[in-house]
């Protein structure tokens, strides 16, 4: 508040008027325009721009390389949707990520916000290390947490309940599902490792976005609704969630357009068949297909994607802000 | 407040979910023999020495790492603080314009952004070399920053401001005596935050550096076709114990819950 009022006081005229800074700054908008705008810049006209066999690519103006995300190369004779499929799982994988990582992490960070400031501080402190975590190293971990040899198949086993899951006959639904083989159980290649990996990854994060909303919450209301005989769950249900509705959906729509991008998880849990739209355009640009156009062109609607789901969820949450 | 007892079963078993793999992958990185297996068989200590002494291909990317890391994070501070500035002072449109441009990299899908940058150096002729890098991840967290910085202005007493104003303080000595020292934790919190992200990043820098270096990320990556072995576990350990020590230095000298943008008034 005070800083407001002291903006709105009418400030003494400066004595020497000169602007030596405004070089500076242009010099810094053009910098900064060069690394973090013409990047995208350069994707969205390579998308356009010509395959060369076996070179590379070169400018040119050519819509073929979208024709083939929507339609295949080969149409009109035939119709292709493996990319609209992969970007089907992009979106599918991601939007699971995100809802699983902010619903966990909701009720964390209400109990979190409620410690002394020393806990949070060590809280957070965790939190922020396993946030910047490389993916690799999670991948990592959950590869060996996963794996058929020394993780959960073989606790699964080694405490008889893949024999008792087969005694009650109720072994072939995880066959059917794809988490089990003849044998065994087997989470590698699974949906089920992509989706617990991705919301894993992105938890932290989750909580960190929720903090500070739940941290600013008023533990007056939430006193007043117990006073007056609320119990817990119902003053979570009618009292904080209400109140951070916006932060709940703002820091999903985050997380999920974050997602949307995963490449290391999704190469190695995931099935083949079910690859993303990242795995694809690393394929394009650097991996086995190189095609630098393709992969850029798959990169604009991958990022046409992100934009749309941000602008509809600013959207929404104005709409929701003022109802 | 007391925290009923699901809360704190809840948040036990957060806590646990949160260290499993990596506690999995600490206790790996002791197997004595080639393949990760928990629990480790054949304890041993032989991995640290190959990861930090006898293995060339890890030392080399360790020391990428460590360059790209802290280069980039100066970057990103040498960056984020006029911007941070300018927008405090008076946020005109070329100050939010340099605000919105330093955000974008940071609001799209990560692989975007490299592929994007990959294009542009190749372009450029800066495509596999480390300043190309240490460039690209500065401009990548320079977000980071300039959220740190901006809230450490934003703590800075107006009155202050005025008092020096009034007593006859141009702005170059104002801006020593009293804006930079009170920021200086922000501005250091900041660098650790963009170093310890950058020190982890691994899409970006995998298109950028185009297979001519690699920082211990890639070199995980680039492993991982013939699987994870122990000697890999190490550099886990010592990226975790890394972001633990600078997030640790950040809260034992700045506010980490008011940085993370928990309420002042409540203690």
């Amino acid at each position: 508040m005070s800083l407001s009022t002291a903006e709105d006081l009418p400030t003494p005229a400066p004595i020497v008027v000169r602007e030596p800074s405004l070089w500076f700054k242009l010099g810094l908008v053009a910098l900064l325009a060069l690394l973090c705008l013409v990047p995208f810049l350069f994707v969205l006209t390579i998308s356009f721009g010509h395959k060369i066999e076996g070179a590379g690519w070169a400018f040119g103006f050519e819509f073929s390389h979208y024709k083939r995300f929507f339609l295949g190369a080969t149409w009109p004779e035939t119709f292709q949707s493996l990319y609209i499929q992969r970007l089907g799982y992009s979106l599918f994988f991601a939007a699971i990520g995100a809802v699983i990582a902010v619903a966990l992490a909701f009720p964390f960070t209400y109990f979190l916000t409620r410690m002394s400031r020393r806990a949070q501080t060590v809280w957070l402190v965790v939190l922020l290390s396993s946030l910047s975590l490389s993916e690799v190293f999670i991948v990592m971990g959950w590869d060996i947490l996963l794996s058929a040899r020394s993780g959960l198949p073989a606790l699964l086993d080694g405490i008889g309940f893949t024999d008792l899951m087969k005694d009650l006959g109720w072994f072939q639904w995880f066959r059917d599902v794809g988490l089990a083989s003849p044998r065994a159980f087997k989470f590698k290649t699974s949906g089920f490792a992509t989706v617990l990996c991705m919301a894993y990854l992105v938890w932290p994060y989750a909580v960190i976005l929720l903090y500070p909303a739940l941290s600013r919450l008023d533990p007056a209301l939430v006193e007043a609704a117990r006073t007056m005989g609320a119990r817990p769950g119902q003053v979570v249900r009618t009292v904080v969630l209400p109140s951070v509705r916006l932060p709940l959906f703002g820091s999903t729509l985050l997380l999920f357009v974050f997602l949307l991008g995963t490449y290391v998880t999704i190469s190695v849990f995931a099935d083949p068949s079910q690859h993303t739209l990242a795995v694809s355009i690393y394929d394009s640009v650097r991996g086995s297909t190189l095609n630098a156009p393709f992969g850029a062109a798959q990169s604009v609607i991958l990022l046409i994607t992100a934009g749309l789901f941000l602008i509809a969820g600013q959207k929404l949450s104005k709409a929701g802000g003022t109802a | 407040m007391r925290i009923s007892l699901f809360g704190r079963l809840f948040m036990g078993l957060s806590a646990v979910m949160l260290m499993l793999p990596i506690l999995v992958v600490a206790a790996s990185a002791l197997n004595g023999g080639r393949s990760m297996l928990f629990p480790p068989q054949d304890p041993t200590l032989t991995r640290f020495s190959e990861f930090f002494i006898s293995e060339p291909i890890w030392r080399t990317a360790l020391g990428n790492s460590v360059i790209v890391a802290l280069s980039s994070a100066a970057i990103a501070v040498l960056f984020a603080w006029p911007a941070a500035y300018f927008l405090w002072k008076r946020a005109t449109g070329l100050s939010k314009a340099i605000a919105g441009l330093m955000a974008l990299p940071f609001a799209v899908p990560p692989i975007v952004f490299g592929v994007g940058l990959g294009f542009m150096w190749s372009f450029l002729g800066g495509l596999g070399s480390l300043w190309a890098g240490i460039l690209s991840h500065g401009a990548l967290f320079a977000a980071l920053p300039l959220v740190t910085i901006s809230i450490g202005l934003q703590s800075i007493d107006r009155a202050h401001l005025d008092a020096a104003a009034t007593m006859g303080a141009t702005e170059g000595v104002t801006f020593r005596t009293i804006i930079l020292p009170q920021t200086i934790p922000y501005t250091i919190s900041g660098f650790f935050f963009a170093m310890v992200l950058s020190f982890n990043e691994f899409i970006v820098m995998f298109f950028v550096s185009s297979s001519s270096y690699a920082t211990v990320t890639l070199q995980i990556f680039n492993s991982l076709r013939n699987g994870f072995t122990p000697t890999m576990a190490v550099g886990a350990i010592t990226f975790i114990f890394v972001s633990v020590a600078a997030f640790s230095l950040v809260a034992r000298y700045g506010d980490l819950p008011r940085l993370m943008g928990a309420d002042q008034s409540r203690n």
